[in-house]
């Protein structure tokens, strides 16, 4: 099979750079596991959130300018003209956000934590600063559901200055699939809750319960196709509603992921789903081809490569007790080579692993034995010198450097 | 004297099981008990080992004396104490490196302790036991059984509690309360509260583990220890179903333990100053000689993920001049320090094995009665430990409810009870844990945190290593709204107790697993923020 890119990996950095490829007129395919880190999303997507130091930062495209060398930004070229596109390419797509590259706002975490966003789904609550436009909130949870910790939730808005009050709500059909005790997690709520009849009931459940709250906050366990339900719901609530982040599995990063692969291949992309790569073959410094798990003898020739397999967490890295690996061509990885120095004693300090990634050339080139790959790029969490946890920079990493490789490929 | 200053027959010192049986040993004899430890049951060493219900075969060659005590223990504890033991049996393999001459030696030894040891075809072992080395040229089969600490401690505590006994964490000695060359009780730090209590007895037994030799310095009289760190790797699902040990002198690694979902390799023994005996964490060093050996004994090893390091002290009594503190006696010391010292009131139950606790706690009940002119035979042979009598049928069988009953035995029947479909809801997916499950332990097995949840109901140790189920169980504790800001600053600290066992192996799988804990802790939820609260105990 022969494509003008292949692109490694269909999480957000993979689609990302399938979607503006393929708007381009090339012919691409994505080889992917099934698994993204969006499946942990938070409704939100980061640019960047904190600096090198941990202090929060207002601005994402002016703070960029001060991250180290090492860091991928430096290779985006225009931050702020990649981060239109990416909002460009997410509106496109279905994915409906709010948001501002220029201008952090805040979001709560599913333990009432607040941190900074760039860009976050329409449904779901944002602030700035730590004022909520509310007096009081009816924070509502579903009988049985865990993942929904309202009494952290509630520390955190109180800490804002409002009042709370939590508010339990069921619904028959809930009652039902709470019989088997592991039903009770986000993505099976919303499969649960998938038609408008039950978002009709939901929303009357959601009235009779908000008493004289001016604001309702609800678990995002709704919309895990489009918006279309989670929208309903909002309209029918004769308060303000939003939803909060629960912990994983993620509703809205299932239906962000969804949403990016229906464009892709609405664009005429192809789409290899529960499959990965597994080996290339080499003319030179030039990739002609990958095989994959699934596709015995078949192999996928392309004229670029695109290594979009993630960190440690997606398989796109790998260690052992000797070393740090790239698994599919072997590419050189920059790293510590001492394994004592991977980690650090406390579990919330800067963890080294956390920068390790593909070397790559000022255009996202990969490097293999020390040479550059003409025609093979590398986007998103496989790159080295980005901590995404601590900068809060995953989904901003993600989409710009995936858009920068799409630009630096068209341009050929 | 002071009215608030309570008054009791015995104090016993330390929550490892040494302590909780011998709380429990006192109770049983009508006796009036306080047990304090300083921070939870099963702290030290006691939830830092195996989990192996010895036969005694190990020590059948160096140490007779324990090898007895050993195979006695074992057979009675599987009475007893059903609810924590898995009847597992064991296999000494020989294998190429190792001198086959060794095994008879060792076959006489365990005949001559009362050891049943049978030498087997090297095929046999293997197909009993397909985990084993295949290159193996000797195999004898003993009765070594894996036994769950953490259960049989609270076990105790719950039983000397039900015979009146009293019973505090957290709650730690300073010093002793000395009169005219008689103990008089101690003086505790509630932890907690930032509280110092006093208590009094007539008869104190200190029963701390390595810590011991510190109590009885307070005491003003010297009890030498040798503390002998030992480290041990867990392996992120159950390879061996039976024990594996090498049929040679006890070295390092040489035992492989199936405990519930995961096995158990160990240990090292190196001995460490006493300076260092709270510093719990695996070195590289450690880790690769466990890796090393630890293959030879199941090449499957090599290639399973492992889940954590961790380490634990041995409460060796010193005897002579061995770097590795092999060759010393595992046999009980029980001293008496009026005898010894001159200082009345005052007991030293130390040296022993967790295997051999309940006859250490004999032994120390019987001086303490005898000190107090009590005449009742010791029971704990023969009475079943609450949760190890005759099984009862339970109305409910869901998986969750079956799980309880391997942590809880016939308690079970507390937690399978609830009627209310909301509690059914699964905590802890790795492990089965159900909320009522962690309602029960909150309400009955003095859960304070989230680490002493951990070992009571397993919550955070199956594979994920808490990834997802800390948050849930952490919200399940958070009963009044007050609490919140706290007990999100304990998840904090248990992600971090997490970590230091998952560090020294942080590589492959433990590495993106430990990546994904980040993001979603930290990236996703922000926990970092409240970060910083002193390690859980």
């Amino acid at each position: 099979m022969k494509f003008n890119t292949v692109i490694m990996g269909g999480g957000l950095s993979g689609l990302t750079c399938g979607i503006a490829l393929a708007k381009a007129g090339q012919k691409v395919a994505v080889v992917a596991t099934g698994q993204s880190s969006l499946h942990f999303g938070s409704g939100s997507l980061d640019l960047l959130g904190y600096d090198a130091q941990g202090a929060v930062v207002t601005n994402p495209v002016e703070a960029i300018k001060a991250l180290p060398e090492s860091h991928p930004y430096n290779k985006v070229g225009d931050v702020a003209a990649a981060a239109a596109q990416a909002q460009t390419l997410l509106a496109e797509a279905g994915i409906k956000v709010n948001g501002r590259a220029t201008a952090n706002h805040n979001r709560l975490t599913p333990i009432g934590a607040v941190k900074p966003a760039w860009l976050t789904l329409d449904e779901y609550l944002t602030f700035d600063g730590d004022k909520l436009q509310c007096k009081k909130v009816a924070l509502m949870n579903i009988i049985g559901y865990l993942d929904f910790p309202t009494k952290f939730i509630a520390e955190g808005l109180r800490k804002m200055d409002v009042e709370v009050e939590v508010k339990p709500i069921t619904l028959h059909e809930l009652n039902e699939a709470r019989k088997s005790p592991t039903e009770m997690r986000a993505t099976n709520i919303a499969k649960v809750l998938g038609n408008e009849e039950l978002v009709m009931h939901l929303a009357a459940e959601i009235n009779s319960k908000a008493g004289d709250a001016d604001m309702v906050l609800l678990p995002a366990v709704l919309g895990i196709k489009n918006d279309a339900l989670a929208q309903l719901l909002k309209e029918q609530v004769r308060v303000p509603m939003h939803f909060v982040a629960t912990i994983p599995p993620s509703v809205p990063g299932t239906r962000m992921q969804a949403l990016l692969r229906k464009r892709f291949e609405a664009l005429g992309g192809t789409f290899l789903n529960g499959d990965r790569a597994v080996k290339g073959t080499f003319a030179g410094s030039m990739l002609k081809s990958i095989e994959t798990e699934k596709l015995e003898g078949t192999k996928l020739e392309a004229e670029n490569f695109v290594l979009a397999t993630g960190s440690f967490m997606g398989r796109g890295l790998v260690s052992d007790y000797e070393k740090v690996y790239e698994p599919v061509l072997g590419l050189d990885v920059d790293y510590i080579a001492d394994r004592t120095q991977w980690t650090r004693d406390n579990v919330f300090e800067a963890q080294p692993y956390m920068e390790f990634g593909v070397k790559t050339d000022a255009q996202l080139h990969t490097v293999k034995d020390g040479k550059v790959l003409a025609n093979v790029y590398a986007v998103g969490q496989v790159l080295s010198g980005n901590n995404k946890v601590k900068l809060a920079s995953g989904e901003g990493v993600d989409m710009l450097t995936a858009i920068t490789v799409a630009n630096n490929i068209i341009k050929k | 004297m002071d009215p608030n200053i309570k008054e009791y027959d015995v104090i016993v010192i330390g929550g490892g099981i040494t302590g909780a049986g011998t709380a429990r040993d006192c109770a049983m004899r009508g006796l009036k008990v306080l047990l304090l430890e300083r921070f939870d049951y099963s702290y030290g060493a006691t939830g830092r080992n195996h989990g192996l219900l010895h036969s005694g075969a190990r020590y059948a060659v160096t140490d007779k004396e324990s090898a007895t005590e050993c195979i006695q223990e074992n057979m009675t504890l599987r009475k007893v104490a059903r609810h924590c033991v898995e009847e597992t049996d064991g296999l000494f393999i020989t294998l190429p490196e190792d001198d086959l001459d060794y095994q008879k030696t060792f076959v006489e030894a365990c005949q001559a302790a009362g050891i049943r040891a049978d030498i087997i075809d090297p095929a046999e072992a293997k197909r009993l036991e397909p985990s084993v080395n295949p290159s193996l040229i000797g195999a004898v089969r003993i009765p070594d059984a894996s036994i769950d600490p953490f259960r049989l401690t609270m076990a105790n505590v719950y039983d000397a509690q039900l015979h009146g006994a009293e019973a505090l964490t957290y709650h730690e000695v300073t010093d002793l309360i000395i009169n005219q060359n008689r103990v008089e009780g101690v003086r505790a730090l509630d932890h907690h509260t930032g509280i110092n209590k006093e208590f009094r007895a007539k008869v104190t037994i200190n029963a701390c583990g390595i810590w011991g030799t510190l109590i009885a310095q307070k005491a003003g009289v010297t009890v030498n220890m040798f503390p002998a760190r030992g480290a041990l790797l867990i392996f992120g699902h159950r390879v061996n179903n039976m024990v594996i040990n090498r049929c040679r002198k006890p070295a390092n690694a040489d035992i492989l333990v199936p405990d519930d979902t995961v096995c158990v390799i160990g240990t090292t023994s190196d001995r460490v100053p006493m300076e260092t005996v709270d510093d719990m964490r695996v070195t590289p060093q450690e880790v690769e000689v466990l890796l090393r050996e630890g293959e030879k004994l199941a090449p499957a090893l090599a290639t399973t993920r492992i889940l954590r390091a961790y380490a634990g002290v041995r409460p060796l009594v010193a005897a002579d001049n061995d770097p590795s503190g092999r060759s010393i006696s595992r046999g009980i010391v029980c001293l008496d320090h009026e005898t010894r010292d001159g200082l009345a009131g005052f007991i030293t139950i130390t040296g022993g094995k967790m295997m051999t606790y309940r006859l250490m706690a004999e032994d120390a009940t019987n001086l303490a009665c005898k000190k107090l002119n009590v005449d009742k035979q010791c029971e704990t042979a023969t009475t079943p430990l609450p949760g190890s009598e005759a099984p009862e049928q339970l109305s409910k069988k869901t998986v969750a409810v079956m799980a309880a009953e391997g942590r809880h035995g016939t308690l079970t029947k507390a937690i399978a009870e609830t009627t209310d479909v909301v509690d059914d809801a699964l905590v802890c997916e790795c492990e089965h844990v159900s909320v009522s499950e962690v309602n029960y332990a909150m309400d009955n097995l003095h859960v304070k945190n989230l680490v002493t949840l951990r070992r009571r109901t397993r919550v955070g140790m199956g594979t994920c290593q808490g990834e997802l189920c800390a948050t849930r169980a952490a919200s399940a504790m958070c009963r009044k709204q007050e609490q919140a800001a706290d007990v999100k600053a304990d998840l904090a600290s248990f992600i971090n107790e997490r970590w230091k066992g998952v560090q020294p192996v942080g590589w492959g799988d433990n590495m993106a697993e430990a990546q994904l804990t980040a993001t979603i802790y930290e990236g996703l939820c922000g926990l970092n923020q409240y970060a910083g609260k002193e390690d859980l105990k």
